[in-house]
């Protein structure tokens, strides 16, 4: 074969590669769409358990459609009783073992076209994406494995078993950097419904005498940040992009905190600035549950904190390049600049 | 508990309990906490088993597979013979937490049965995590308001997840016990 026909067979190859790899993250990319649509839009309730290195707990979710309006409950069946309902207006989160309800506006309105993902052209960018052969099984159901690993070290890794009629979501597994999984949620039960009584939404947790925490106001009532200043994160992993920012006011504070809320498609990650206390700064703290990392830093008397389903090393990051900015002092090739 | 409570439990973490009796007992589950103890004792012993890599149990798993199991051995016995009727109707399905080797952990002291559990290779989160080599880890429980303040901001940072994360994110404030854990405190100067 001579050189010229050797150069138009490797060009032939790696067209035929790559045009192969595209078709692959379209289809595990329409899967996701498909998972997520499956997870906002149908009437489920199931009964899953979500494992964590630390701990396993069975729970129970139930999920409503109702004159296009998403509601849903999420109650721990394993000792605390904790209890989750999402309304058509507020997320409620009951605590007994604090003896607590969170309440907090939903931003979407419970409106299934608004409550729907966007995971976003660029996502292969970011994320490796594959679709399994068919013929897997689990829970007696035909399932396709779709894999979402992170093609770097700031967010994590996916492995997906949807339902090949439904595809909705019966074991989910985040993983870390290298592979491990780090949360499993796994179905032991899934009865998709026509419908969904009222009742299976009403919490079941006798609220009275709890105190009430009401942590936001409805978005819209907020007032606007002004878009010429703030705080912004100077470093942002690639692929990260603000896609909201609001006022979050604080019980108990007469000054609302500044929420920041970047997105790569997949994974969120928030930023809270609030005043610092008059005790003085405070070391910085490393939190965790599940996948999703938080860590705290006092920053210009403000404590900043980055929460998301990332790794612990890329909330850190965020949280120690935040600083407070005017519209010219934001550099025009930082992340932050980009984002806006 | 009767044993046939037991075995509704038992039959419903297997996918084998029928539809209207799923309904019932959850129900019951949702508003009975000894009910929701030893369910959820029963669906971490599975869960240790099923996990290829092993789980870490948790402080208070051994009180509650001490509740569990009723503190006599042979109360899982009675129990695994009563299943055994449906199980031969059903092989394909055998009660996990009722096999012969998690009869034999059951049977087990609860200490024992936690050090079969534990494996020293499964580090837990915190431990996959890079630390910096400056940093001072030490252990810390979090205040009340601390924990309360956490879990606000992920119920408004869940607000913006895609629907499997924040199932995911949410779920891990449920299982959150007693709050949220601070797994490291990094000392240093405030900046």
């Amino acid at each position: 074969m001579s050189g010229a026909a050797m150069r138009r067979a490797a060009v032939c190859v790696a067209g035929c590669l790559l045009a192969f790899s595209a078709r692959a993250d379209d289809d595990a990319r329409a899967w996701i769409e498909r998972m997520s649509e499956s997870l906002a839009t149908r009437n489920y309730d199931g009964l899953f358990t979500h494992s964590t290195g630390r701990q396993a707990e069975t729970m129970r979710i139930v999920h409503r459609v109702d004159k296009g309006k998403s509601l849903e409950r999420l109650v721990s069946l394993d000792g605390s009783g904790r209890e989750i309902v999402r309304t058509s207006e507020e997320v409620h989160a009951y605590l007994p073992d604090r003896r607590v309800v969170i309440v907090e506006p939903r931003g979407d309105d419970g409106s299934l076209l608004k409550s729907l993902p966007t995971p976003g052209p660029a996502l292969d960018r970011y994320y490796e994406l594959a679709v399994g052969p068919q013929g897997s099984r689990l829970l007696g159901r035909e399932v396709r494995v779709i894999d979402v690993r992170p093609k770097d070290i700031y967010r994590y890794g996916y492995r997906l078993w949807l339902d090949e009629e439904t595809a909705m979501p019966l074991q989910s597994v985040v993983t870390n950097g290298i592979g491990n999984p780090i949360e499993v949620i796994r179905f032991t039960q899934l009865q998709m419904k026509d419908k969904i009584p009222a009742r299976d939404i009403e919490p079941t947790v006798d609220a009275t005498g709890f105190q009430w925490v009401r942590t936001g106001r409805k978005v819209a009532a907020m007032p606007q940040l002004p878009s010429n200043g703030g705080w912004r994160p100077l470093r942002l992993p690639p692929g990260f992009r603000l896609v909201a920012s609001r006022l979050q006011p604080i019980p108990g504070s007469p000054m609302p905190a500044q929420h920041l809320i970047f997105s790569d498609g997949i994974a969120a990650i928030s930023v809270f600035i609030e005043p610092g206390s008059q005790t003085g700064p405070r070391p910085p703290e490393t939190s965790s549950m599940g996948s999703a990392n938080a860590y705290s830093t006092s920053v210009h008397g403000h404590v900043v904190t980055a929460i998301g389903e990332v790794p612990a090393a890329t909330v850190r990051e965020i949280a120690n390049s935040v600083v407070p900015v005017q519209g010219s002092d934001v550099p025009a090739d930082s992340p932050a600049s980009s984002a806006r | 508990m009767t044993d046939q409570i037991r075995e509704q439990l038992s039959a419903l973490l297997d996918g084998e309990l029928p539809r209207d009796e799923m309904d019932l007992l959850m129900r019951r589950l949702e508003k009975d906490p000894e009910l929701r103890r030893t369910f959820g004792s029963y669906a971490l012993i599975g869960e240790t088993l099923r996990a290829p890599g092993g789980r870490v149990a948790p402080p208070s798993f051994a009180a509650r597979v001490t509740a569990a199991i009723g503190d006599s051995p042979a109360s899982v016995e009675k129990a695994s013979t009563t299943r055994a009727v449906s199980v031969a109707q059903q092989p394909q399905h055998v009660a996990l937490w009722k096999r012969p080797m998690v009869r034999t952990a059951l049977a087990a002291s609860v200490a024992a049965t936690a050090v079969l559990l534990f494996r020293p290779d499964v580090a837990p989160i915190a431990q996959l995590e890079v630390t910096p080599a400056n940093s001072f880890a030490m252990s810390a429980s979090p205040t009340p308001a601390q924990s309360q303040r956490l879990a606000g901001y992920m119920v408004a940072h869940s607000q913006f997840s895609t629907p499997m994360v924040r199932r995911n994110v949410l779920s891990s404030l449920l299982a959150a016990d007693p709050g949220i854990t601070r797994v490291s405190y990094e000392m240093g100067e405030a900046r």
